[in-house]
């Protein structure tokens, strides 16, 4: 069966664990065009906010990797996202991230699916939860 | 920051993005969606070209909000509606401009909204960010 209301409330086993560097903050700095802010530099630096999504995007794989569920990546346009952080990720940090489906609503062959993302650190401190709305649409037979 | 209040503009500024700069966020980001690079993908869709990741037009956004603030960790939230995509052509850029306004100010929080503007639309829609300044 396809992705349905009866999905609401699966959780996925949380990510391996992800080490946060100093390399890939400076990098996503730079992809985000801020290389420039002293503060995503170094080794004690912290992450642009949005790094967050390094960590749901990982989890990602987990929601389309799920047979059952019937989704392709590429049929998948992201509607909205809210962060909420109780910390900032840092470099040193070792954190992983767990997927939930919070609500699925379907309307004709589109899909409104909200998951969430909960990042913490591997010795348990919350950090940071995303939640995104994701719209799929299914492939109509012709 | 001596001065927040509701309608305080604190900053602007624009940015353009390449195709070179969405295959950097792809990379970057984890997000591998062939949307944000292959022409074939986006059309099947039903999109009008490649476009940009929202999560890129989101992280861009931020700026306006962390070069005001200056510490990035002051922000505690943020929400945006990805409400038009920013589509980026072949070759040559897109062009998209940021602004932020203080929409609240509470118990040391500021809550902020960023105007996001691609070709004179509106690419993010009912944006807050959260801010401590106190």
């Amino acid at each position: 069966m396809p992705i349905s209301e009866a999905h609401v409330g699966r959780t996925y086993p949380a990510t391996v664990p992800y080490e946060v560097t100093a390399v890939k903050v400076a990098e996503f700095a730079a992809a985000v065009g801020d290389a420039d802010n002293p503060a995503y530099a170094g080794d004690r630096a912290v992450a642009p906010p949005t790094f967050a999504v390094v960590l749901a995007a990982a989890t990602w794989d987990s929601l389309f990797g799920d047979r059952e569920l019937e989704l392709s990546l590429s049929r998948t346009v992201h509607a909205d996202q809210r962060f909420t952080w109780t910390r900032h990720l840092r470099v040193g940090d070792v954190v992983h991230a767990q997927l939930t489906i919070d609500k699925v609503r379907l309307r004709g062959p589109a899909a409104f699916i909200t998951i969430s993302v909960q990042l913490s650190t591997t010795a348990g401190e919350p950090l940071c939860v995303a939640t995104s709305t994701l719209v799929h649409t299914a492939e109509v037979a012709a | 920051m001596s001065s927040i209040e509701v309608g305080t503009a604190i900053g602007a500024f624009t940015t353009s993005f390449t195709r070179t700069d969405l295959v950097r966020y792809a990379g970057a980001s984890g997000d591998f969606n062939p949307i944000h690079y292959n022409d074939a993908a986006a059309a099947a869709l039903g999109l009008p070209g490649v476009i940009a990741h929202g999560m890129l037009t989101m992280g861009t956004a931020l700026r306006v909000v962390t070069d005001w603030i200056g510490d990035p960790t002051r922000v505690l939230s943020y929400y945006v509606r990805f409400t038009k995509p920013v589509v980026v052509p072949a070759t040559g850029t897109v062009e998209v401009t940021f602004a932020g306004t203080v929409t609240a100010v509470a118990d040391g929080v500021a809550t902020v909204t960023i105007e996001a503007v691609c070709d004179q639309i509106k690419v993010l829609g009912s944006v807050s960010v959260e801010v401590r300044v106190a």
